[in-house]
């Protein structure tokens, strides 16, 4: 089956027949227009890079295109014949193949079990002879993958390369990958980037779904942008175009660069975070923090790098006094000597952005005023109760100092976009001054310009002289904005690089567990 | 379960199915808790704990609710009407058999206004901790605490003191009492996390049986025939009637109770936290809240409110123990609790109707040939058709 796959796609190279072409596609949501007349057009044997800011209607286009939602008004052709595909199944049969950002697969079940369940293959399961098949194809594709190796074994670029194949052997000719490098340490994205370009070769259409620009320049031979559910760029040649042009599309007007100037680390005696051989039990009973030395000190941004599940969410709630430790110490400004909690840290002056805000932070039925008052500071009383006048200016405030533009204090937090609840977890805690500032991510679900201001308050907080621990999945981000970078692998701290001529590759060795 | 509850009953008769019921009360409220404690246990463990907060999104405001409502409530009757048809009687003649039974005597207007009272105190039990996103099954032996409690201080303070400290002392007794057992509960949830919904509900057989040792023996009334009861209470210290009427002034201290719980749910910095932690503890906890203070007082609360009801049943309705002490009355007050979403005012319309619906029952046996308890199934129907079609559906964001 596979074979014929890449027959059929190789009889396609060098005819002018698009893949996929996709005319004037217009999809409403009551009064929303998510997609407006949107071209796009993927040729064999090439990449189309798709990029936009979050609700610009990148997901709306390709479920339309994978047969989720059905277009309003427009056309589709897959190798020049006119489609509508009512569901994924139909699209499938096509030929178009996705692979989704949380990747489906099974953990409890092998590659091979999980490549059986996407196959119509029967009634019995043929592992053995699907085993063989499955090592055929990941050689022919260039995959490696061990189509016996349990999913949960994986690490998540080995899933989503098992997710690759299995969209490959479904007989995809169209494979869209959407956000894939968004989970990936740097190593891995070069080993994405690879597998991208072997499948281009060999005649398949790639379009890969993205914000990262770099990503674009290295491997994308078309661009279309998206901005409000248009396409402000149509299947352009990225070579045309500048970096600050591309943004100036996604966002709708020039976003500054970040100011690259900063004051010197002052020199002081005493850390405001200190952690002394910190040792911490996860979620799932087992050592997920072990033996973390770290001091940050005022005035000082410190960013933590790391795939994934290496530490860092244990690292940030133990600083924060939410998670106990079982060995070593941790100090928050003044704190006692043992026994760190959550209003002890928030007694020192701790602030924080939670690594999973819907878990960890958001109470559905209540307001965004309401929840202005969750941050553990004191709250203005009126006889037996809150004095929400009082709370309602100070969240003003707080709103126009932070400048992230919350959403209107009367809606339920239940109601608001990932986006739109970190900005006011954002503004809520960012707003105070604060002496230490523990931020997980602080810029998920954001667009360009909030991105940019939350990077912006961050500083502004090290300026002031706070001590800020920043943990982020993108490196370009911690070197722009942090003194040092410590890296964790497996719930050790690494390594702590200067960031002042720091090595993305060399970060990127370590947080894999090589060496530097 | 079924052992259990029939044993308690003293009378050993078997209500097997087909037979036809004596017109004996106890048989029917004996069946009437076992439906209606089966009823509570499939709310407590097929429904997730739905935490009320008044400021939840509006959903599909305007005549849809509406529909939906008369929907549900209208499929609740069918269905009862199917299973009164099953048995042979004649469902129009059942349901208005219901209706004037109960809106077009005033003698027994006042009856359901008088079982309406103990069941709005004994739902707040359930109101409070929902708040908290706890659930309290443990209204029944909460209540049956209460009342042992005002039945003790009524034993042992009548003839040291003024019937009217007696009947702060019961009340005081009672709501202690009360928060005492479903401290128990507490205490397991905090301690060895064992949940509150499983501990309350097997702790009402422990009440139970508390009670039933006690009058059987130590609190027995030398003076019973047939039945063991304790001393029925002194006449000075029963509560005090409304001139003219049968409504006595625990229907006073209902109304005041649910307008201070709504009071305290919705305007003190306490009610607040508590819908912060049954909307997301571990927000609250990461706000430095003491989520297991909070926790506490919601459960003790609760059970003290419980203990109140068995208060006002003890000494505004039974005057004395005997096994069918408040009987039903916790899970009905579970029903009514959930009926009225966890809040408190409308809770007070959701007691008076299922107190309606039950005092129905006695004309429903005399009418129709039905066993009174019939109307448990009637009360469970409209509960999870109610539940089932009008639950707010989950705002996506």
């Amino acid at each position: 089956m596979t074979s014929d796959a890449v027959a059929r796609a190789e009889s396609r190279v060098g005819k002018p027949t698009a893949l996929l072409e996709v005319r004037s596609l217009t999809k409403r949501f009551g009064e929303v227009l998510a997609n407006s007349d949107v071209d796009l057009t993927v040729m064999p044997g090439t990449v189309h890079g798709l990029i936009g800011e979050n609700g610009a209607g990148k997901s709306t286009l390709l479920k339309m295109i994978y047969g989720v939602y059905t277009p309003d008004e427009g056309r589709m052709f897959v190798d020049g014949n006119l489609v509508a595909p009512g569901n994924p199944a139909d699209a499938r049969g096509l030929g178009i193949g996705m692979v989704f950002q949380d990747l489906r697969l099974v953990p409890a079940l092998t590659v091979a079990e999980n490549i059986a369940l996407a196959l119509p293959d029967g009634p019995t399961l043929k592992l053995r002879a699907l085993s063989a098949k499955i090592e055929a194809a990941s050689k022919e594709f260039g995959l490696a993958v061990d189509p016996t190796a349990k999913v949960r074994h994986l690490s998540i670029g080995e899933r989503q390369r098992a997710e690759i194949l299995k969209v490959l052997m479904t007989g995809a000719r169209l494979v869209i990958l959407d956000e894939p490098t968004s989970v990936l340490a740097p190593q891995e994205v070069e080993a994405l980037l690879t597998v991208v370009a072997s499948l281009r070769d060999q005649g398949l259409g790639i379009v890969l779904v993205t914000h990262k620009l770099n990503e674009v320049r290295a491997i994308a031979d078309q661009v279309t942008v998206l901005r409000g559910g248009q396409a402000v760029l149509t299947s352009a040649d990225p070579n045309d175009f500048s970096d600050e042009e591309l943004v100036e599309a996604m966002v709708g007007r020039r976003v500054p660069p970040l100011s690259r100037v900063r004051q010197p680390v002052p020199a002081s005696e005493r850390a405001v975070l200190e952690l002394q051989g910190a040792t911490a039990l996860g979620d799932r009973g087992y050592v997920a923090l072990k033996g973390v030395d770290l001091e940050v000190h005022p005035g000082e941004l410190v960013g933590v790098a790391g795939v994934a599940g290496s530490g860092q969410k244990e690292l940030c709630e133990v600083a924060l006094g939410l998670r106990p430790v079982s060995a070593g110490s941790v100090r928050v400004g003044d704190s006692p000597a043992s026994g760190l909690g959550p209003s002890e840290a928030i007694a020192a002056g701790a602030v924080a952005i939670p690594e999973d805000p819907v878990a960890d932070a958001v109470v559905p039925g209540l307001s965004v005023l309401e929840h202005m008052v969750l941050d553990g500071r004191e709250v203005p009383r009126r006889g037996f109760g809150i004095d929400w006048q009082a709370v309602d200016a100070r969240t003003t405030a707080l709103d126009e100092r932070v400048g992230l533009r919350m959403a209107p204090k009367k809606r339920t937090l239940a109601s608001l976009s990932g986006g739109n609840i970190q900005r006011v977890l954002l503004t809520r805690e960012l707003g105070q001054d604060a002496t230490l500032v523990v931020a997980a991510y602080p810029s998920r679900g954001l667009d360009v310009a909030n991105t940019r201001r939350t990077q912006e308050v961050l500083l502004e907080h090290r300026a002031r002289g706070a001590a800020v621990l920043m943990v982020s999945e993108d490196l370009d981000e911690l070197i722009s904005v942090a003194d040092r970078i410590a890296v964790m692998h497996d719930g050790h701290l690494v390594g702590v690089i200067e960031t002042a001529g720091a090595d993305r590759m060399s970060i990127g060795r370590l947080m894999l567990g090589g060496v530097a | 379960m079924t052992q259990e509850a029939q044993g308690t009953s003293g009378t050993g008769t078997e209500t097997g199915a087909g037979t036809i019921p004596e017109p004996d009360t106890e048989v029917s409220t004996v069946s009437a808790d076992e439906t209606a404690a089966v009823a509570a246990a499939i709310v407590a463990t097929a429904l997730p704990a739905e935490v009320p907060t008044d400021r939840g999104p509006k959903i599909s405001a305007g005549w849809s609710t509406g529909l939906r409502w008369f929907v549900a409530l209208l499929a609740g009757l069918i269905l009862f009407g199917a299973f009164v048809l099953a048995n042979g009687a004649d469902p129009i003649q059942v349901y208005a058999d219901i209706w004037t039974s109960t809106l077009t005597q005033s003698g027994q207007f006042q009856q359901i206004i008088l079982r309406a009272a103990p069941i709005a105190l004994a739902g707040l039990a359930v109101v409070v901790p929902a708040r908290a996103g706890l659930v309290n099954v443990g209204g029944e032996g909460q209540l049956i605490i209460g009342g042992i409690g005002a039945a003790a201080a009524a034993l042992w303070l009548t003839p040291l003191m003024s019937p009217w400290v007696v009947v702060i002392a019961m009340m005081l007794f009672a709501m202690v009492a009360g928060a005492l057992w479903a401290g128990i509960a507490a205490a397991m949830r905090l301690v060895v996390k064992v949940n509150e919904a499983v501990t309350t509900m097997l702790l009402n057989y422990v009440a139970l049986y508390t009670m039933l040792f006690l009058i059987l023996g130590p609190w027995k009334d030398p003076k019973a025939l047939g039945q063991s009861t304790s001393v029925e209470l002194n006449d000075a210290a029963k509560l005090p009637v409304i001139a003219g009427t049968q409504i006595h002034i625990g229907v006073i201290i209902a109304v005041v109770a649910a307008f201070a719980v709504w009071f305290a749910l919705t305007r003190t910095t306490w009610g607040f936290r508590l819908s912060v932690v049954g909307g997301n503890g571990e927000a609250a906890r990461r706000a430095g809240m003491p989520v297991v203070t909070l926790i506490l007082t919601a459960l003790l609360l609760g059970g003290a409110l419980a203990g109140l009801a068995g208060f006002v049943q003890f000494a505004g309705m039974e005057y004395k123990l005997r096994p069918t002490f408040g009987l039903t009355i916790g899970y009905v007050a579970f029903l009514a609790s959930w009926l009225s979403r966890h809040k408190p005012l409308p809770l007070l319309l959701a007691s008076v109707v299922l107190a309606a619906i039950a005092v129905s029952g006695n004309s429903l046996q005399i009418n129709s040939g039905l066993p009174a308890a019939s109307v448990n199934i009637l009360m469970g129907l409209l509960l999870v058709a109610v539940l089932g079609w009008t639950s707010p559906r989950k705002a996506t964001s």
